[in-house]
């Protein structure tokens, strides 16, 4: 294990570029690859891995909501992955999706997950292989899991007003424009229907970028330490939640504050400002 | 209503099945350096600029041919989506050939046609993004002839 890992406080949340090129082939992993940019997968991808869309697959496709125990499982089956499976994901944006993927199966209790350190972008700098060659996996049965573990790491409007009222943690991920409110969009994308712009009172700033190294792979554990523990002066017990415009970003978040930093409670509010910032009487500080 | 090549790229993709419809997009987004300006090329206007909305750089090169039409180079940036790119293809295919003033006139609404409902998202709107800087060239172009000052 590299020093630079072994320094996170779940080195086994990751995973290498060079360590996956040399296990394509080891039995009990699934390589699943998510993106923004929604053809990326198409016009080449890891060998053997598998596409999950993060719309498409992990959403509920009439109600702004995730996937049930039932379709999770189906999901699962049909990409081969078992309960036992270690699924190891990766993704375009510095792994925002992947990220995204990720919190989802932990969301239905499937902990046994990694994220390649630098995603897509770092494994095609370097010349890795790739193929359009779409795997088919032999579909396996996995259980129903009992329920969504929504309590334990997504935050609702509720929750997090009720968080804000207490004067909790709350970390806002988003780009300083953003945060300030003087956009309501992030910069390089079209309006995703916000009203209002701003953010939560209370709210401190610390953007999803921050975490990255310019070729997508995370910052050592003490930049991070510096970052979150040091500026924001985050405490390992304290209940956080982190939240973005649609969750996708703050996921990115949520993994390194659980995953490479090791704090316990780490909430994603996934509903984030294009719920908060649409919400009528929702309170908003502006700076 | 569309000019006849972007009619026949529309009824190409209107019979394919979702998967075919993907792989010929790609197809699609492979192919647009061919429609990237070349090394010395000159042309009637050039339009390039990197606009909040989209993730990189768009560069729209027209020329303008002595029998009225005109027709479109792109150069795009290394971060534009692969659908973008696509459409870049599409576009160039479709609309080379036709009038400034046909080009204005085509209609958005083919776009879902060739892309289908599954890819068209709120963060993919950029597929949009083309068509509309083809059209602000064209529409530059045609108010260059209208007063008399086209170079």
């Amino acid at each position: 294990m590299s020093e630079k890992f072994a320094a996170y406080a779940h080195p086994d949340a990751l995973v290498s570029t060079d360590w996956l090129d040399k296990n394509l082939d080891t039995p009990g992993f699934r390589i699943v690859e998510s993106n923004e940019d929604l053809l990326l997968y198409d016009t080449g991808h890891i060998p053997g891995a598998v596409h999950i869309d993060w719309r498409r697959d992990l959403n509920d496709q009439l109600v702004r909501d995730y996937i049930g125990p039932e379709a999770f499982a189906a999901m699962c089956g049909r990409y081969g992955i078992t309960p036992e499976t270690t699924v190891i994901f990766y993704g375009d944006k510095s792994n925002w999706w992947s990220c995204y993927a990720m919190w989802v199966f932990h969301l239905f209790g499937h902990t046994n997950c990694k994220i390649l350190d630098g995603g897509r972008a770092k494994w095609v700098a370097e010349a890795r292989p790739l193929t359009r060659e779409i795997p088919e996996p032999a579909p396996v049965s996995y259980a129903v899991p009992p329920r969504r573990l929504d309590d334990e790491i997504r935050a609702f409007y509720a929750d997090t007003l009720a968080h804000m009222k207490a004067g909790l943690p709350l970390v806002d991920v988003r780009s300083p424009g953003e945060f300030s409110g003087e956009v309501t969009h992030m910069p390089e994308y079209p309006q995703e229907g916000v009203l209002r712009g701003g953010h939560i009172p209370g709210a401190k700033s610390m953007p999803w970028a921050k975490a990255a190294n310019p070729d997508g792979t995370f910052k050592s554990a003490e930049e991070l330490r510096d970052l979150y523990a040091g500026t924001l002066g985050l405490k390992p017990d304290d209940d956080i939640v982190a939240y973005c415009r649609i969750g996708e970003r703050s996921s990115h978040t949520w993994f390194v504050l659980k995953y490479l930093l090791g704090y316990q409670k780490v909430r994603n509010y996934d509903g984030s400002w294009t719920e908060w910032g649409n919400m009528v009487r929702s309170p908003i500080e502006r700076s | 209503m569309y000019p006849p090549p972007l009619q026949d790229l529309i009824d190409l993709f209107a019979g394919l099945p979702e998967t075919e419809r993907r792989e010929m997009l790609i197809n699609m987004a492979d192919t647009a350096p061919l429609y990237a300006p070349a090394e010395g090329e000159t042309f009637d206007l050039e339009d390039i600029r990197k606009d909040e909305e989209c993730t990189d750089t768009v560069g729209v090169f027209l020329t303008a041919a002595a029998d009225g039409t005109i027709s479109y180079k792109i150069s795009l940036g290394p971060q534009v989506q692969t659908l973008t790119r696509a459409m870049t293809s599409i576009l160039c295919q479709g609309l080379n050939g036709s009038t400034a003033a046909s080009i204005l006139e085509v209609p958005a609404d083919f776009v879902t046609k060739i892309v289908g409902t599954e890819l068209v998202r709120v963060r993919s709107q950029t597929v949009y993004y083309v068509l509309t800087r083809m059209k602000s060239a064209a529409k530059v172009h045609l108010n260059r002839l209208r007063a008399g000052t086209d170079s």
